[in-house]
């Protein structure tokens, strides 16, 4: 047996005890592989009959592609992961890891790795159906190399927020219910529960602005296309997320942070 | 030295949970048992030396976070896949490649369930499982609460046995909360008792025996004849089901248990009773006992 003291912080073992949580966990698979196929599929169909021509669907369809691809995140590592966190904090499944010698940074940078790479599986199969059964506009190397950059660091600053919000909560019940609103809150001001952006009374457009997924679902056909664009809106409200991001995680660390002699 | 507590006191809220005012010391190789009734701080002792509540006070130790293992009362895993899993993963190892964790899986029986995921582990099989990966981490001093409550009494004494098997001469410490006297028979070498959240004593099995029940103790049935009978002797305080009379020497001992016989009375002898002594040990301090 190895010091648990002396592991290291990443291990091929911790990563797979850790992925096979992820894929243990049944809302991932409901909410961030299903859901966002599923409404993908449905709103590129309703999309159809309202547009005129070939270019145009095949735009609207990549902006209503791009936009519901940010679900995947917001499902698998915000909801699912914040669930999962709080049902095992229920229960006292990380005070007992980290008895065993398991520093909570380890299972923490474990458990990232694995929503990360499950999120890219669940970004495959959504590309992989999208492709297949949608007319899409391919990307420029930019444009698909910038959209990975902003679903990675929403994916972080979302894990981050979820630990924060499941750590102190730490039930199942509440944090399902803090989690889903959240969820549902972003999808509705990020314009993709039939209102858009335009649409929205201008005070309902002052907290959208703060929202990445806001600029996510509305601009990022701009970003796909190589064609220049504005990134200050959209990165202030990432660093904005972020900022709360950090300090709500901060907090729960020094919050739980085990006291020894 | 491995341990020492002094001036330790743990609070929920306005209430005191623990309060330990003499100094406390775990030497290596002690093997301690901890009891006292509900509520008496025993759990809440054992949490403020992990660290897992805040208190006021010294705890020392020149032992590392991992150098201390330990058996919660409850102890929950994830449900997503299979206990080999979990086991591996916890200790850093595989089970095919770790001729120790094999010997363990094998010793405690537990092969035939490593398939099966926690929650489909019976209480006793969820004890073993954790107790397998607390040993493997051949730590200094190991705490284990309650580790048989819950197990039906077969169950708990090949529980025991195996614990008793284990650690025949080895040096590793315990700390060890049980309710089951007959346990901490077989397995401590000292006693801590706490009643309230105050420590009533602490020390060597035998000493305290002796400090509170004399050479050694009769047991009787409580019953109005039995009152009667034995009313020429000197008293412990007991459960008031029985009637405990005190050995001071080897004649008296012979006078109760001749008496007893011509009446055809049965009666039970020890000179390490626990509960006896742990009844004697709170009448003295003053704390509510169940003794007549």
């Amino acid at each position: 047996m190895q010091n648990n003291h002396k592991r290291k912080t990443v291990s091929f073992q911790m990563l797979g005890f850790e992925f096979r949580k992820v894929i243990g966990n049944p809302y991932v698979h409901i909410f961030g592989v299903g859901m966002p196929v599923l409404m993908m599929i449905i709103i590129t169909r309703a999309v159809m009959g309202q547009v005129a021509g070939p270019a145009m669907l095949e735009e609207a369809n990549t902006s209503v592609f791009l936009g519901i691809g940010s679900l995947i995140p917001m499902a698998t590592i915000f909801m699912g992961y914040g669930v999962s966190n709080a049902q095992e904090m229920e229960k006292g499944i990380p005070q007992r890891m980290e008895l065993f010698g398991i520093r909570a940074g380890v299972s923490i940078c474990n458990r990232i790795l694995s929503e990360i790479i499950f999120m890219i599986l669940a970004f495959l199969v959504y590309f992989g159906v999208g492709y297949a059964a949608v007319d899409l506009k391919a990307p420029t190397l930019s444009g698909g190399l910038l959209y990975l950059v902003c679903i990675f660091s929403f994916s972080v600053i979302l894990f981050c927020l979820s630990h924060a919000i499941s750590s102190l909560l730490r039930k199942f019940s509440l944090t399902y219910c803090v989690t889903m609103l959240l969820y549902f809150g972003m999808m509705v001001l990020g314009g993709m529960m039939g209102i858009s952006y335009d649409n929205m009374p201008p005070a309902v457009q002052t907290v959208a602005k703060l929202l990445p997924v806001t600029y996510i679902n509305r601009d990022f056909y701009i970003v796909w296309k190589g064609e220049s664009y504005n990134f200050m809106p959209m990165l202030q409200s990432y660093l904005l997320m972020a900022a709360i991001a950090g300090i709500a995680i901060v907090f729960t660390i020094k919050r739980t942070e085990r006291k020894l002699h | 030295m491995l341990l020492s507590i002094e001036n330790l006191t743990v609070r929920y809220g306005a209430d005191t949970a623990l309060s330990i005012d003499s100094p406390i010391q775990i030497e290596e190789g002690d093997r301690v048992g901890v009891i006292g009734s509900n509520g008496a701080g025993k759990t809440t002792l054992l949490k403020a030396i992990l660290g897992l509540v805040p208190y006021q006070g010294v705890i020392r130790t020149g032992l590392r976070p991992e150098e201390m293992a330990v058996h919660m009362q409850f102890n929950e895993y994830t449900d997503a896949m299979p206990v080999r899993h979990i086991m591996e993963a916890v200790l850093g190892t595989r089970i095919a490649r770790d001729r120790k964790l094999q010997e363990l899986v094998a010793f405690f029986e537990f092969g035939d369930c490593l398939r099966k995921k926690y929650s489909k582990l019976s209480g006793g099989q969820k004890q073993r499982f954790t107790i397998i990966m607390v040993m493997m981490q051949e730590a200094a001093l190991t705490f284990y609460d309650e580790v048989t409550s819950g197990l039906d009494f077969e169950t708990r004494q090949r529980l025991v046995e195996k614990l008793v098997e284990w650690y025949r001469g080895k040096r590793e410490s315990f700390l060890m909360v049980s309710h089951y006297y007959e346990e901490l028979d077989q397995l401590a070498q000292k006693l801590l008792i706490l009643d309230r959240g105050l420590v009533l004593d602490y020390g060597p099995k035998e000493e305290l025996f002796r400090k509170y029940c004399g050479r050694a103790v009769i047991v009787v049935n409580h019953c109005e004849e039995n009152e009667k009978l034995l009313s020429g002797f000197r008293r412990l305080a007991a459960p008031a089901h029985l009637i405990a009379l005190s050995c001071e020497s080897a004649e008296t001992e012979r006078k109760i248990t001749d008496l007893l016989q011509e009446n055809d009375v049965n009666y039970k002898r020890s000179n390490n009773d626990i509960e006896i002594l742990y009844t004697n040990a709170k009448a003295a301090k003053g704390g509510n006992s169940d003794a007549e």
